[in-house]
């Protein structure tokens, strides 16, 4: 206990952990800090829930949006409907999960590269479908009873969520809330890299053959950290549907939503517990600040919106081709250099 | 709604000969190096593009354009494997997807950047004209089209088939070790395939410009139709290839009976999917498995 009150990483977190909590109190920028951190914390949850399927397991995903969206439209339509919103968060989890266990059962028997492909086409079929699916009910007499005010899904128009009245204090309970749901995300993951399941989940990621040699049953492990991952992006999604009050599919089952779930722990650090961290506060914070940009070079103004993927493109290679354990390993390989630096005077002398 | 099916199955047959096109450079790709090439679809939009600049802007004639643009995207992809995909090759595979997923989005949006994200269209003296045979009406462009896809195809099966070069590069793509045994540089070979699987993309984008209508995202879901008819064909092997964008593009076009033109791109990814799980050998290997059995002679 002393050695961690001595070590300055202790300090540093609790420093963060007061700092988070004080926010909403602060009003920092009227409230802007406030809203790009619970923003963070989402994504914090999304890129560690991708992380313990895609990190790992080794399973690459192009098809996480298919559980956010899910989660967004399992609480927007119960939500019309008169049902609590917070009440169907677990529900949404669950919905998400269920269509995992739906595409992953037979997807997840793919290997590599062919599963990775599978999800691309799983995540545009997913999104076709929802944009579609109230054309097709209306045709059919059995499934009229899913409508409500003529509409299940909304198709491209997508779904408005009545607003609360106090929209300040509903936002904050949401910034608490959803960090509770992080720190629940990131305990979840911290579990799974330290038990049996997550070293199983290793072994497949390094040997698939070997890992089944030894004992592990493959296919369930890596059904389970599909689940697991899908049901805490659907809470995800829902919370998500709840503090924004409008979805369509585009903006919750769209390409970029499952982009920015493989990008965020790629550049973290992939398969390690800090890295999707990292990754989600880099991709928050970048997002925003390049996203609200204007380059203005005198006769030519650039607007930086149509850049950020430009650039996660442009990270995405390099981790790939100098440092693909990410921010994680660029700073261990930083300590590791500030180590040897400290330790060789000593080691002169002592010759 | 009456629907002209013989017409139907003639736009579906000329589709397929740009289909194949654009997926054997996939399948090139894959056969040589054992990796997906997911930055095919960022070529096919760039192959688009440039048409787009020949023919709209310079008023080059649209079937001349592949001359310049074959040429230029085949430096393109040599430039590609020696700088940026050759450091993946021994990595594991997800390496090599993140990177090439990588250079698709820099390929994206250097494209949303200089076209902006407006729809373009190409209209060329060809869009409108339409022969009639036999009774059908036939787009004339499609049917040129269909024409360029072929010719280029047959001739890069002639190439593989009765040059050096060719061999050698089917040679790497059957075992790239034993290959380097008897002499054959296959970084080189890489090189190539890499650069021809990489010019056939642009000439699929190209061609497909001069069709449908594009913008910087347009690769996606050609990438995946792409994925469907190589995964159909069995990845490697030429006339599987042929096979399974015959199969996609009619299936594609029959599917309009059954269900709304809304969910066509659907039907390709839902087979794209079933086919994945359930006949991982594609088509020629369900044939394979059919012969011993005495289903199939």
């Amino acid at each position: 206990m002393s050695k961690m009150l001595r070590s300055w990483k202790t300090w540093v977190a609790l420093a963060g952990l007061v700092f988070l909590l004080a926010l909403p109190f602060l009003r920092l920028a009227g409230g802007y800090l406030q809203t790009l951190a619970f923003l963070t914390f989402l994504y914090i949850i999304l890129s560690t829930a991708w992380n313990i399927l895609g990190g790992y397991a080794g399973q690459t995903s192009f098809g996480h949006a298919t559980f956010y969206g899910l989660g967004a439209y399992t609480t927007a339509i119960l939500a019309l409907r008169g049902v609590p919103p917070l009440l169907t968060m677990p529900l949404a989890g669950l919905v998400a999960a269920f269509y995992g266990l739906l595409w992953g059962y037979p997807c997840l028997r793919l290997r590599g590269q062919y599963f990775a492909i599978a999800t691309i086409g799983v995540g545009e079929a997913t999104r076709l479908l929802v944009l579609n699916v109230d054309d097709l009910i209306k045709h059919s007499a059995l499934l009229q009873g899913l409508l409500h005010r003529g509409v299940l899904t909304g198709g491209a128009t997508g779904l408005m969520l009545p607003t609360p009245p106090d929209i300040r204090a509903y936002a904050t309970g949401f910034y608490y809330g959803t960090m509770a749901l992080m720190a629940l995300a990131l305990l979840v993951s911290w579990r799974v890299k330290n038990s049996k399941f997550g070293l199983g989940l290793f072994a497949i990621n390094m040997d698939m053959d070997a890992a089944e040699t030894v004992g592990v049953n493959t296919t369930r492990y890596k059904i389970l950290a599909l689940l697991l991952s899908a049901f805490m992006v659907g809470v995800a999604g829902s919370v998500y549907a709840q503090y924004v009050f409008y979805i369509d599919p585009q903006t919750v089952f769209g390409f970029p939503v499952s982009i920015a779930m493989v990008l965020m722990p790629t550049i973290g650090g992939i398969g390690t517990l800090v890295g999707p961290v990292l990754g989600a506060v880099v991709y928050g914070v970048v997002q925003d600040r390049i996203l609200t940009a204007n380059l203005d070079l005198g006769p030519i103004k650039l607007s930086l919106s149509s850049m950020h993927l430009l650039v996660y493109g442009g990270l995405l290679v390099m981790i790939v081709l100098f440092e693909p354990k990410g921010l994680v390993g660029l700073f261990r390989r930083a300590a590791g250099w500030w180590q040897r630096r400290r330790s060789r005077p000593v080691a002169a002398a002592a010759q | 709604m009456s629907i002209d099916l013989p017409a139907l199955i003639v736009s579906a047959v000329l589709l397929a000969g740009l289909y194949a096109t654009m997926s054997y450079g996939l399948a090139l790709i894959y056969g040589v190096m054992k990796i997906v090439n997911l930055a095919h679809a960022g070529v096919m939009m760039w192959g688009a593009y440039a048409a787009f600049l020949l023919v709209a802007r310079l008023g080059v004639n649209p079937f001349l354009a592949p001359l310049l643009i074959v040429p230029l995207f085949f430096g393109l992809g040599i430039l590609l494997q020696r700088f940026v995909v050759r450091h993946v090759m021994s990595a594991p595979p997800i390496s090599s997807l993140l990177l090439l997923f990588g250079t698709w989005l820099i390929m994206q949006n250097i494209a949303y950047l200089l076209f902006s994200g407006d729809t373009r269209t190409i209209t060329t003296p060809y869009t409108l004209l339409t022969l009639k045979v036999a009774g059908f009406a036939i787009s004339v462009n499609r049917l040129l089209v269909f024409v360029v896809g072929v010719v280029a195809l047959v001739s890069l099966q002639r190439f593989l088939g009765h040059t050096y070069l060719g061999k050698a590069i089917r040679a790497t793509a059957q075992d790239s070790a034993a290959s380097q045994l008897v002499g054959i540089n296959t970084d080189r070979i890489m090189e190539i395939a890499f650069g021809i699987g990489t010019a056939l993309a642009a000439l699929a984008g190209t061609l497909m410009a001069l069709i449908f209508a594009f913008d910087p995202d347009f690769g996606r879901s050609h990438l995946l139709k792409s994925f469907c008819i190589v995964v159909l064909g069995g990845l490697e092997s030429f006339v599987g290839v042929a096979l399974g964008a015959l199969v996609l593009a009619l299936a594609e076009a029959l599917s309009i009976l059954a269900v709304m033109p809304a969910l066509q791109d659907f039907i390709s990814f839902a087979i794209l999917v079933i086919v994945l799980i359930v006949m991982p050998g594609g088509l020629m290997g369900l044939i394979g498995k059919l012969k011993p059995k005495g289903v199939l002679r």
